[in-house]
């Protein structure tokens, strides 16, 4: 495991006050919030974020961390000293409830333990609800899908003590959910406390980018380029869609920035989502002799004013 | 140490097949009764239901709550503020889909 230098994370010499601690966070934090920042690395940023700030916000846990910090160097190999859980973690404070448990190995082998054990002390609690996002492609929502996700979660092994486990999750992603949706898989969160029931789990829907297609909630978008001729004189040509290629008809006439909409080929639901081709006209460049001559005897054709809206004469 | 199932785990989608009730929805979003009652007062959290005790939450509900949690732990946003902050957030939404909508990002 490497050693995560929480002050760095900040951009924050070690002896930063509490309050530049704080100001530094929050100002981090919305920027990576993921539902505020359009960055690509905003979740992952936001949960270190999160982790670094859960110990430094906290006098305690900071001044552990301090103990054992000095020693190392962001991204060295790191291993707890000995006596660690002794020395520190009997004040009955954990992590506050509603932080993420998704914590790194390194905040685990720190602070984790101390946390569950505090969460314990109710003798037959339901456990925690659990939240995690699972990233699908378009077409696991088209047609509905199996996914494999792989959860940490506390396990009490044969001598009664907790520990963290990789666990595997089979998944069954139901045909027609969208990004940001949620699912609750009912009992499949925190072990219950004693006799206490599970808690649940709540899997958070995103869509990896698809190169071709957009989401609009249950409406996909799609951008159709179209040769000038095609736009013009209509066609009909094959376009991909997720579910496969279909036929579709380009009305003569039709101007660039049109929308086609292809009825209930969006997302399906109740009512499916429609799927939407917006047409681009590309121009062929003016390359040969023959191609020149081309545009030549179009000009010559066509009695066109491209700016008719606009005067030549100045003002 | 794997207990992999061999049937997949089946789902609810809670945006659609599911009302919270305010037990639920606290224990999902590791918040107090308090928080999200003073959310639904301020307009930060719509509701079903006239008391707690029968209130339903659906749609977006789990999401808004997760995010006025965090508006108002982290940033210690007033809870107008995190009303104010999550309808606008709402917005910047809608019109980044709708402009995603005619232009490749």
């Amino acid at each position: 495991m490497k050693f995560k230098d929480y002050y760095e994370t900040f951009g924050l010499p070690r002896t930063a006050s509490q309050d530049e601690i704080k100001r530094a966070y929050r100002k981090l934090a919305r920027k990576y919030h993921p539902d505020v920042s359009k960055d690509p690395n905003a979740e992952s940023r936001f949960k270190e974020l999160g982790e670094a700030y859960a110990v430094l916000k906290d006098p305690e846990k900071r001044a552990a961390y301090d103990q054992v910090g000095s020693q190392w160097k962001s991204g060295q190999d790191f291993q707890p000293p000995p006596g660690w859980d002794a020395e520190f973690g009997h004040s009955g404070r954990g992590t506050d409830a509603g932080e993420d448990l998704d914590q790194s190995d390194f905040f685990e082998a720190l602070f984790g333990r101390q946390a569950r054990e505090t969460r314990q002390s109710n003798e037959h609690a339901r456990g925690e609800d659990q939240h995690a996002k699972v990233m699908i492609d378009l077409i696991d929502a088209y047609r509905g899908a199996q996914r494999g996700i792989s959860l940490r979660t506390p396990m009490r092994d044969a001598q009664g003590h907790v520990v963290m486990r990789e666990r595997r999750l089979d998944v069954s992603i139901p045909k027609g959910i969208r990004a940001g949706q949620h699912l609750r898989l009912a009992g499949q969160g925190q072990p219950g406390y004693g006799k206490g029931l599970a808690g649940d789990l709540f899997l958070e829907i995103g869509f990896n980018p698809h190169p071709q297609f957009r989401v609009d909630g249950r409406d996909v978008f799609l951008d159709l380029p179209l040769a000038p001729w095609e736009a013009a004189l209509g066609c009909s040509i094959p376009v991909p869609t997720p579910e496969g290629t279909l036929q579709l008809t380009i009305p003569a006439g039709s101007a660039a920035g049109r929308q086609l909409r292809m009825k209930g080929k969006g997302i399906p639901g109740d009512p499916s989502g429609d799927l939407y081709a917006l047409l681009r006209i590309v121009l062929p460049p003016a390359g040969s002799e023959n191609e020149k001559a081309a545009y030549r005897a179009m000009a010559k054709a066509f009695d066109f004013n491209a700016r008719p809206f606009m005067r030549g004469d100045p003002p | 140490m794997s207990n992999a199932s061999p049937q997949p785990v089946r789902g609810a989608i809670v945006e659609e097949e599911l009302q919270l009730t305010l037990v639920e929805l606290c224990q999902a979003c590791h918040v107090s009764e308090q928080h999200v009652i003073t959310w639904v007062i301020e307009g930060a959290l719509e509701v079903v239901g006239d008391v707690p005790q029968d209130w339903r939450f659906t749609g977006p509900s789990l999401r808004r709550a997760k995010l006025a949690l965090w508006l108002t732990r982290d940033l210690e946003i007033n809870p107008p503020g995190v009303a104010l902050a999550l309808d606008l957030l709402d917005d910047i939404a809608a019109l980044q889909a709708r402009l995603q909508r005619f232009a490749a990002s």
